[in-house]
């Protein structure tokens, strides 16, 4: 508790060196300081097998080389667990132990946090510092700089990192499975669960002695992201902007009309035996799901667009290959129509993670000198892709394809994702090239399996908008509140037996409104019709 | 006849010349308490006010209703309603089928004629109480996972349906309780064990003479004696009886078993450190403490009533 004392004096501090630092801004010479800074960057870590310390490896040696030769900055990493990440955000803010450069992708921590005064604000900076960052101007643009913008008061707690390509989900079924069976690739709803009932009926073929190990369809505790394209199908085409808008702080889309239909569809699947029972009881970041996917036994399932391709030689799709043979492999499918006939998807705007600086940050500028030098597109092209002959090979038609690498040179996340925290998404300059290099940048998986999956995921796609409406005054302190009431509610709609299923989805969708969800619907309404 | 004040002045001055060394070692727990638990309680009036993470407590304006806004926001809650049922149900049951179990075990331990092999068994049945509830969750799932866990796997293979241990919430209540008294047991027991040497063996000789059974040795002698030590850990279970731990509840529970595991520590995590509603959960906390402190008084107070010596 005598932090707090701490946190006020050293908030006092932060505030002299702010004015020093405005003063010392001309103490820049060529781009560097003349005496070294230092700031603390918050890095995503996932904890994959075989991957390297996310804080200390061959990449976060070549950022810190480079920022200490390009503006004289030393960088530190704090690792922060990628399946937490809110949650561990949260602490370290409370706690005032926040990285300089921290990330979240979620906004409401951060406006939270900025009410009391615990997030810098980067407007003044960024007009003052704009002819200092032309790389990242350049790359987000005023659109992904500005997103974030109050109307009235022109604060901006967080920019918004670009979402390179527009990416979400997939629908993945076993392949060869299918094969084995002699079906085609399901295009409708329909055909996609004949398909998974096909699966459960045939455990002996397919598995063998495994057969009762057999899982038609897996999901997670996480209802809302492991299903979206089957609940996207059940939302009607006419939605409309002003829907979206005031039902779309739920980033699974839960109050979207005709979100109730699709999960009575996954709780009749469940209740027919075609999905995994044991979903609920595993938390974000386990790795049971996972290694049921290498070992076989799971034959469809919906995660993030290229979900069993990542990671190379310890992935789904390389343990796959070993263990149960070279046809062995998931597809993407594409099954759910909407009541257009549409295979619909919702997207975000090409928004990302959001980047900020906490209150205890005492180097906005050497901080935005970071974030411009990560947007420098000789840096980022380097972290995204490698070293010539180790990370890729360049093909005969200029493509950059990837090669598997381990040790200490090894990508702990898809391109670097985590360091190159403004963008999300290869880019290569040109976009011929980064299509065709995408394709190729999942190391020993076949490009058709690639290719697949990037036509299916965002075709169809119905992108998110911008309003810029201001602070949602409701959503304060209830994001995570919320969102675990969102699960909670999902996994018991999806358990429940069929007679109950309208029951407990009532009960828990009341309870969801009554506990802030139906404050937030009417504020995002009336402010949303003030505004349009 | 009274004494003069120049007397005690000088009784006075002669007690301290005995005994000031003991008042200099008393100083630093003294000021371990202050520093540590009395300075730190001045943070409770932030359930008084509106929380700001760059005031001092002493700064921050007061919340509406007279203080008392975040008060009537938790019992308006229904979640917090919700957690102090499920508190109580849980340190209920937890109390009902965990506080005899050391006891139980205490007693056979003490009829065991080996003394190697009760060793043994003693440290054995203490082991569990060194794991963390992330480890036992994490073992709990391994064994009580509906498809996938070991004594499940095991009753479809026998033919028998599986059993919902961790999915339902009736179920998991019982797993809950079970998995506690699992952990705990052997540990408390040894309390009751220093107890049992206690007792003095005349006793239990002159009970022989008399031809008592092992029952009446019990029953008799060996229970009365414990009693004092027993009325004194219950009346410390009840002082506890609105407090919640949290690493339990948190790491056994999954969104089928909400309902029923989410107690007060688990409110304060979600709204208070995920939600940042500080004043909320400190006014839950502070509610949670006078509980308590009203449960202890009480406890202690019946606890006299009935002829025991109560903990003060």
């Amino acid at each position: 508790m005598q932090r707090k004392r701490l946190v006020v004096i050293g908030l006092a501090l932060i505030l002299l060196m702010a004015f020093a630092s405005m003063a010392m801004a001309a103490e820049l010479v060529d781009g560097r300081f003349t005496t070294t800074r230092k700031i603390t960057v918050e890095i995503y870590d996932r904890s994959n097998p075989g991957g390297s310390t996310p804080e200390d490896n061959f990449w976060t040696d070549f950022i810190k080389e480079g920022m200490l030769r390009d503006h004289n900055v030393e960088v530190e990493f704090v690792a922060v667990p990628r399946w937490t990440e809110d949650q561990v955000i949260n602490n370290l803010l409370a706690a005032g132990d926040a990285p300089d450069i921290a990330v979240t992708y979620s906004y409401p921590t951060i406006q939270t946090y900025a009410n009391m005064g615990g997030v810098v604000d980067l407007n003044p900076y960024l007009s003052e510092y704009k002819d200092l960052l032309p790389h990242l101007w350049d790359l987000l643009g005023d659109r992904n700089i500005y997103w974030n913008q109050d109307p009235d008061t022109g604060s901006i707690w967080a920019i918004e990192a670009i979402l390179f390509q527009n990416k979400r989900i997939n629908t993945f079924v076993r392949e060869d499975w299918l094969n084995k069976l002699g079906l085609d690739k399901p295009t409708t709803l329909e055909e996609f669960e004949a398909m998974l009932r096909a699966f459960r009926d045939n455990a002996e073929l397919l598995l063998g002695a495994d057969a009762d190990k057999m899982v038609p369809y897996s999901t997670s505790f996480d209802i809302g992201w492991r299903n979206d394209h089957l609940f996207a199908s059940y939302v009607p085409e006419e939605l409309s902007d002003r829907e979206m808008f005031v039902f779309g702080f739920d980033d699974r889309r839960l109050l979207y009309p005709g979100y109730k239909e699709g999960v009575r569809k996954l709780n009749e699947w469940y209740n027919e035996g075609l999905i995994w029972k044991d979903f609920a009881l595993y938390g974000a970041g386990d790795s049971t799901e996972d290694n049921m996917m290498k070992a076989g036994y799971v034959g469809a399932f919906m995660h993030n667009w290229d979900y069993p391709y990542r990671d190379g030689q310890e992935g789904i799709h390389a343990n796959l290959q070993r263990l149960v043979g070279e046809d062995a492999a998931y597809i993407a499918v594409e099954p759910f129509k909407n009541d257009a006939g549409i295979y619909r998807k919702f997207l975000s705007a090409p928004i990302d993670r959001k980047v900020f600086f906490p209150a205890t940050n005492d180097e906005p500028l050497a901080s935005l000198l970071y974030l411009n030098w990560l947007a420098n597109f000789e840096n980022r092209r380097f972290l995204q892709t490698g070293e010539e002959g180790v990370h890729h090979v360049i093909t005969a038609d200029g493509a950059v394809q990837a090669l598997p690498v381990t040790g200490e040179k090894i990508m702990n996340s898809p391109q670097n994702i985590d360091y190159t925290i403004v963008i999300n998404g290869l880019d290569l300059g040109d976009p011929a090239l980064t299509s065709k290099s995408i394709a190729l940048n999942y190391a020993g998986v076949d490009a058709r399996f690639i290719e697949a999956a990037y036509v299916i995921t965002d075709n169809g796609a119905r992108y998110g908008k911008n309003f810029q409406v201001g602070e949602i005054t409701a959503e304060e302190g209830m994001g995570t509140v919320l969102s675990e009431k969102r699960n909670t509610l999902l996994a018991q709609a999806v358990v429940a037996k069929p007679g109950e299923f309208d029951a407990v989805w009532d009960r828990g969708f009341t309870d969801y409104l009554r506990s802030g969800g139906q404050a937030i619907i009417n504020e995002r309404a009336k402010k949303y019709d003030a505004m349009y | 006849m009274e004494k003069t004040w120049a007397e005690r002045r000088r009784s006075m001055n002669n007690y301290l010349r005995q005994y000031w060394s003991l008042y200099v070692m008393l100083a630093l727990p003294l000021t371990f308490f202050i520093i540590f638990r009395y300075i730190p309680m001045t943070y409770i009036q932030i359930a008084f006010k509106r929380y700001s993470i760059i005031q001092t407590p002493w700064e921050m304006p007061w919340a509406a209703n007279n203080g008392f806004q975040y008060f009537i926001r938790a019992f308006q809650n229904q979640d917090f309603i919700y957690a102090v049922r499920n508190t109580l149900l849980l340190n209920f049951l937890d109390l009902l089928v965990g506080f005899p179990a050391p006891i139980i075990l205490a007693l056979i331990l003490n009829e065991l004629a080996f003394p190697k092999f009760k060793r043994l068994t003693q440290s054995v049945a203490y082991m569990p109480h060194f794991l963390s509830w992330i480890i036992i969750a994490g073992m709990a799932k391994q064994l009580f996972a509906p498809t996938n866990g070991l004594i499940n796997i095991a009753l479809t293979r026998m033919g028998f349906d599986t059993i919902p241990f961790l999915n339902d919430p009736n179920h998991w209540v019982g797993t809950y309780l079970l998995l506690g008294v699992w952990r705990n047991m052997g540990w408390n027991t040894i309390i009751y064990l220093a107890a049992l040497t206690g007792i003095n063996p005349e006793l239990y000789e002159a009970s022989a003479i008399d031809g008592a059974s092992r029952w009446q040795n019990i029953r008799y002698i060996t229970l009365p004696s414990l009693r004092p030590t027993i009325v004194t850990l219950l009346i410390l279970n009840l002082g506890q009886i609105l407090s919640s731990e949290f690493d339990r509840p948190f790491a056994l529970s999954n969104p089928l078993v909400n309902s029923v595991s989410n107690v007060i520590s688990i409110f304060v995590y979600q709204y208070g450190i995920r939600g940042l509603q500080f004043s909320l959960t400190t006014a839950v906390g502070l509610f949670q403490s006078v509980i308590c402190v009203i449960f202890l008084f009480g406890a202690n107070a019946l606890a006299k009533k009935f002829g025991d010596r109560g903990i003060w």
